[in-house]
């Protein structure tokens, strides 16, 4: 069964279209990323799946609600971690939940402190715990580690690994950086004007990552590999 | 080839003079304390001297010695008890009126077009301009007082609700819809929260007002309250009592003011800025 499935997915703001006839189908546990220039919609994209944005043609199919993660936590200051985790469903039985979820993101015992004591990768992980503690079959992640320090970005790549292996949802990450999209994904697609143009299977193949930066116009690498 | 680095740039943690300099808090209010007390050695001594006329100015002594006699015989407190309760059930009215029709036009654009010009147009008049026609309406008993006291409370508590209903992060709205939060729930844990620090500046803002409304409308035909005693010893020009009555309204506001910041320290313990304050 596919986390999620779209068919001739269209999207436009008044007469211009952003997303035209996309196909696109995730499967479970599966890990997609999609790599993209600013404006190519891939944020449009999520937005659609994520059920922020009507839809302008095609359907998405996906087994129940989706989960979100945005580039920042939006985790709500005047409330207390552990309901932060289980919003929505602050019962006994949600608290066990989502105290289970902190301890899984590395936040154990800290499920009464406040959203101000964490710092941006602790938040960060709060906000996938709130993800996760819904049970999605699909996972969007919109840039979720674009605002953190490099050191944290690769801790939190290896942990939300981890967790996708464990829970197994379908995954999709947008992101503009090639080298997190290697290190993390499954697959990697690569969206230009509205439409997927590439797709590729990672295998730790080290031409992956010049193929990929040449599919965003990126000339040269002038970086050593 | 060696190079010789002869200077040597070293740090040591220096202890600090800690007890030459700091003063304590203790001692710093102790401090803030003496100007207002000096100012009061000094009328007290001119009274006494007969340089301050007590016609024009009673000594403090003077006033504290009316004061204990109104305590004594129970006159203060019916009424300081009155005025209060003018105060009291006048915020409730206008507080309630002022925070129902800020829900209501914070969460609908409607709604605001509806009611916001003509709320807006009513703000416009002074609360005080009205008080010939409060008195034509209701004539001089409570119900004119609270009215007034209501009114000043509406506008600050209703502006502050809209406001701060408006200015909820809409990137905490979405968060609630894609995590399928019921509307109800919205409300309760996004939208009221968010809306609370400027709700709570309202409060603050009304209680000053509606302090200097119960003043004005306690001046005007009554037989009981604070207003009442200071008109009463207009009268018979007795001076201390009326510096008294202008005391005690000046403590209530101050009391007011510390409910206000108790209620924000209270409600608002997540908030980096009122954190520190505790």
């Amino acid at each position: 069964m596919s986390a999620v499935f779209v068919r001739g997915l269209r999207r436009q703001y008044g007469d211009r279209v952003v997303i035209e006839n996309l196909d696109l189908r995730i499967g479970e546990g599966e890990f997609v990323a999609l790599l993209g220039e600013s404006g190519c919609g891939k944020t449009t994209l999520l937005r659609a799946l994520a059920g922020l944005d009507p839809i302008d043609g095609g359907h998405i199919d996906a087994p129940g609600k989706p989960a979100v993660v945005f580039q920042e936590h939006r985790l709500l200051p005047w409330t207390p971690l552990w309901q932060n985790v289980a919003l929505g469903m602050e019962t006994p039985e949600g608290r066990k939940a989502a105290i289970a979820a902190l301890r899984e993101v590395g936040l154990a015992g800290r499920e009464e402190d406040w959203p101000r004591n964490l710092s941006g990768g602790q938040a960060q992980r709060v906000a996938l715990a709130r993800a996760l503690v819904r049970e999605p079959k699909l996972l969007l992640l919109d840039e979720p580690f674009a605002a953190l320090d490099a050191l944290t970005r690769i801790k939190m790549h290896v942990l939300i690994r981890e967790l996708v292996a464990r829970h197994r949802p379908g995954v999709l990450l947008v992101t503009h950086d090639v080298d997190e999209a290697v290190a993390i994904a499954d697959r990697i697609l690569v969206m230009r004007e509205g439409r997927i143009a590439a797709s590729y299977q990672v295998e730790g193949s080290t031409g992956l990552r010049d193929t990929l930066l040449q599919e965003l116009g990126v000339e040269s690498d002038t970086r050593a590999a | 080839m060696t190079i010789q680095l002869t200077e040597r740039n070293t740090i040591t943690a220096a202890p600090r003079k800690r007890e030459k300099a700091k003063l304590t808090s203790l001692q710093l209010n102790v401090i803030s304390w003496l100007a207002p007390l000096g100012f009061l050695l000094i009328w007290e001594a001119g009274s006494r001297l007969g340089l301050i006329s007590p016609q024009v100015m009673p000594a403090p002594s003077a006033v504290a010695a009316t004061g204990w006699r109104l305590i004594a015989n129970g006159l203060l407190f019916q009424h300081l008890g009155a005025s209060l309760a003018r105060a009291a059930v006048g915020f409730a009215i206008g507080g309630s009126i002022g925070f129902a029709l800020g829900v209501l036009v914070g969460f609908s654009r409607l709604a605001e077009a509806v009611l916001d010009r003509s709320i807006q147009m009513i703000r416009a008049i002074p609360f005080l301009a009205m008080l010939p026609l409060v008195i034509v309406w209701f004539g001089v008993d409570e119900t004119g007082k609270i009215f007034m006291v209501s009114l000043a409370v509406m506008f600050p508590i209703y502006i502050n609700t809209v406001l701060g209903i408006r200015q909820v992060d809409p990137k905490l709205l979405e968060l609630a819809r894609v995590t399928g939060l019921s509307w109800k729930a919205t409300i309760r844990r996004i939208i009221l929260p968010g809306a609370m620090p400027s709700i709570l500046t309202g409060v603050r803002y009304a209680l000053a007002v509606a302090w200097l409304a119960l003043v004005i409308a306690e001046t005007i035909a009554t037989t009981r309250g604070i207003g009442f005693l200071a008109m009463d010893a207009r009268e018979f020009l007795q001076t201390n009592v009326i510096v008294l009555t202008i005391l005690i309204y000046a403590a209530i506001g101050v009391g007011a003011d510390s409910l206000a910041r108790l209620l924000e320290r209270q409600l608002l313990r997540w908030h980096p800025n009122y954190a520190k304050e505790s």
